[in-house]
C-alpha cells in the first residue's frame, strides 16, 4: 500500500473547556472518496482545517502524502484544493480575476492557469459571468464558484466543508455528478456532511463523527450491515398455508395478514422472502421495505439523530 | 520563496485600491486642492512667514507626510480586517504562501498607495503654487520610507482589529491627532515650551520635518534624526508585521 493521501493521527484541539477534537484518526487512500459524517458541531471543521492550516493543532500529527502539513506546508496545500462551507465576499474583482489570483497564490502565473480557467467556468456553468463581481452571483453559483476557485490549481486533494448545505435539489445533484467525475479521474475527495444521502452515494469510505471523537470507518454498505437494522413488511392474501418452519431463519412478527421481517440487509434478504412466500403458494399484496441506513448506524453508534 | 505568489497577491492588493480610486487616491488631492485654495487666497495674507517661506508653501510637505502616512496605514489596515471580516482571508492562509510572503505583499501593497498619494500631493504643490523641490531623491526616499513604515504599522492594526469602530478609533484618536501636532501647520518654535517638548517624543513631527528639509530645506529638527527616525520606524514595523503575520495571532485559532 502506497503512502496516504492524508494521514491524521492522534489529533486534539480545544476551544477554552471545550474539547473540539479528542484523539481523531483517519487514514485516506490516494483516489479514495472519503466522507467525514457527523452534526454539527461534531469537529468535521476543525479537523480539515488542521490539515489546510487554518488552525493550530494541539497535538497529535496530520500529513499529507507522507509530509507534515505545518514543517512542509508548501508541499502539502500545493496538493490540497478547498472548498470551505463559507462563503467569501469580494467587492472588488470580476471571479474570472479571483480565479486568476488564486491560482496566482499556488505559482501558477495567468498564462499557465488560463486553460484550467476557461474549463471550470464552462463545466461549473459560469462562463457567462465570468466578468461579475460574487456578489451578483446567485447561492448556488457562489457554491460552484468555491468548487472552481478550490480546483484552479489542479491538486490531487480536494476538501469539500458541506459542499451541499442550502443548495436546491437540482444543483446538489449535478454537484454529486461532478464529484464522481473528478473521482473517477483520480482525485482525492474528501467530503463533509451531515446528509446521509450524500455520504452513501458518494463515499467509499466514511468516517462517523461525534464530540471530536471518530466512532467509526467503513464503506457505507458494510457499516450499514454491521450496525444497520432494517425492516421488510409484506402484507398477504391472507396466512393460511404459511408454514413457520420456513422463516425458521428470519427474525419476524405476524399481525393478521402482515408480516414484519427485522433484516441487516434488506437488499439482500428480500428476494428470499418473497421466494419462500411465493413457494408456500401465500399471495403477495404489498411490499414495505425500510432501507437500513448509515442514519440507522448513526442512531445505533450515538443514540440520536444526525441532525438532531 | 513563492514569487509567482508573492507577485499575485502584491497585484491584488494595489490593483484593489486603484479599482476605487475614488475613495484611495482622489480624496487626499482635493482636500490638498482645498488648502492650497483656502490659505493661498484669504489667510495667507494674514499669516506671516515662516522661517521665510510663504505659508501655504511652509504646510505642503506636511500635507504630502499626512497623505502619504494615512494612506499607507489605512490601506493595509482595511484591507486586512475586509478580508478577515468577509472570510477572504482563509483562501490566503491555505495556500502555499508563507507568513513573510503575505505580510511583505501587504505592505507593499500598502507603501505603494502611500507613494502615489504622496507623490501626487507633491505634484499639486509644484503646480499650483510653485513649490521648489531642494532634494527630489531625498524627498522620494522620505516618501518610501513613510509610506513602507506606516504601511507595516497598518497592517499590525489591521490584524489585531476586531471591528471597524476599532480602526476607526486608532485613526481618529491617534494618527490624525499625532499628525496634526507634528507641526504640519506650524513650526514647533512657535509653540511653548512645554509643547515643544512633547513633540519631540512624537514619531510623526520627525517625519513632517523631514521631508520640510527635502523640499523646502528648513525643518525643526535634524535632518539626520528623521532619516534615521524614519529606518528606525521602518523596520520596527516591518519585523513586528511580518512577526505578527507569521504567528497567525487573530487570523488563525
Amino acid at each position: 500500500m502506497g503512502t496516504p493521501a492524508i494521514d491524521i493521527k492522534g489529533l486534539t484541539k480545544s476551544y477554552g473547556k471545550l474539547k473540539a477534537l479528542n484523539g481523531v484518526n483517519i487514514s485516506i487512500k490516494k483516489g479514495e472518496f472519503f466522507g467525514l459524517l457527523g452534526p454539527n458541531g461534531a469537529g468535521k471543521t476543525t479537523t480539515i482545517n488542521i490539515l489546510t492550516g487554518l488552525v493550530f493543532k494541539e497535538s497529535g500529527s496530520a500529513k499529507v502524502f507522507g509530509k507534515d502539513t505545518i514543517k512542509d506546508f508548501r508541499y502539502t496545500r500545493s496538493k490540497i484544493g478547498i472548498a470551505a462551507q463559507e462563503f467569501s465576499v469580494d467587492w472588488f474583482f470580476p471571479i474570472e480575476k479571483l480565479l486568476f489570483f488564486q491560482a496566482g497564490y499556488y505559482g501558477i502565473k495567468p498564462k499557465d492557469a488560463k486553460p484550467l480557467v476557461d474549463s471550470l467556468l464552462n463545466r461549473l456553468g459560469l462562463s457567462s459571468k465570468r466578468n461579475s463581481r460574487l456578489r451578483q452571483l446567485s447561492g448556488g453559483m457562489k457554491r460552484r464558484f468555491q468548487i472552481a476557485k478550490a480546483l484552479v490549481h489542479d491538486p490531487e486533494i480536494l476538501i469539500l466543508d458541506e459542499p451541499t448545505a442550502g443548495v436546491d435539489v437540482e444543483l446538489r445533484r449535478d454537484l454529486w455528478k461532478y464529484l464522481q467525475d473528478l473521482h473517477s479521474r483520480g482525485k482525492t475527495i474528501l467530503l463533509t456532511t451531515h446528509y446521509i444521502e450524500e455520504a452513501e452515494l458518494l463515499c467509499e469510505n466514511v468516517a462517523i463523527i461525534d464530540n471530536g471523537k471518530i466512532l467509526k470507518m467503513g464503506a457505507p454498505k458494510e457499516l450499514t450491515r454491521e450496525l444497520g437494522e432494517a425492516g421488510i413488511t409484506v402484507v398477504l392474501e391472507n396466512l393460511n398455508g404459511l408454514n413457520k418452519k420456513d422463516l425458521e431463519n428470519y427474525k419476524y412478527t405476524s399481525d393478521k395478514n402482515r408480516l414484519h421481517f427485522s433484516v441487516k440487509d434488506p437488499d439482500e434478504e428480500l428476494p428470499k422472502i418473497i421466494r419462500v412466500l411465493s413457494n408456500a403458494g401465500l399471495h403477495i399484496q404489498k411490499i414495505e421495505s425500510n432501507k437500513s441506513s448509515l442514519e440507522d448506524v448513526f442512531l445505533n453508534l450515538t443514540g440520536k439523530g444526525i441532525n438532531e | 520563496m513563492n514569487w509567482v505568489g508573492l507577485n499575485t497577491l502584491i497585484k491584488r492588493e494595489v490593483g484593489r485600491f486603484f479599482a476605487v480610486y475614488r475613495q484611495t487616491v482622489l480624496p487626499g488631492l482635493i482636500t490638498t486642492a482645498l488648502y492650497i485654495a483656502i490659505f493661498g487666497f484669504t489667510l495667507e495674507q494674514r499669516i506671516s512667514e515662516i522661517q521665510g517661506i510663504p505659508y501655504t508653501m511652509f504646510i505642503l510637505p506636511g500635507l504630502i507626510m499626512m497623505n502619504t502616512l494615512t494612506n499607507a496605514t489605512s490601506n493595509t489596515a482595511s484591507s486586512m480586517l475586509q478580508m478577515k471580516l468577509l472570510q477572504q482571508l482563509p483562501d490566503l492562509l491555505t495556500a502555499p504562501l508563507s507568513g513573510l510572503e503575505i505580510a511583505l505583499a501587504y505592505i507593499i501593497g500598502g507603501a505603494v498607495r502611500g507613494m502615489v498619494n504622496g507623490i501626487l500631493v507633491l505634484l499639486l504643490g509644484v503646480f499650483l503654487i510653485g513649490m521648489p523641490v531642494n532634494n527630489l531623491f531625498g524627498t522620494l526616499m522620505f516618501i518610501f520610507l513613510v509610506s513602507w513604515a506606516f504601511s507595516s504599522m497598518g497592517l499590525l492594526l489591521g490584524q489585531l482589529a476586531e471591528s471597524w469602530d476599532q480602526l476607526a478609533m486608532m485613526q481618529n484618536f491617534f494618527l490624525t491627532p499625532l499628525s496634526f501636532l507634528g507641526g504640519i501647520f506650524y513650526s514647533i518654535k512657535m509653540l511653548p515650551n512645554w509643547a515643544q517638548t512633547l513633540s519631540y517624543i512624537n514619531p510623526i513631527y520627525y517625519m513632517i520635518n523631514g521631508i520640510r528639509y527635502t523640499v523646502l530645506g528648513v525643518s525643526d529638527s535634524e535632518v539626520e534624526i528623521s532619516i534615521l527616525m524614519a529606518i528606525v520606524l521602518t523596520i520596527g514595523f516591518t519585523l513586528a508585521s511580518i512577526l505578527l503575520m507569521q504567528s497567525g495571532k487573530k487570523i488563525k485559532n
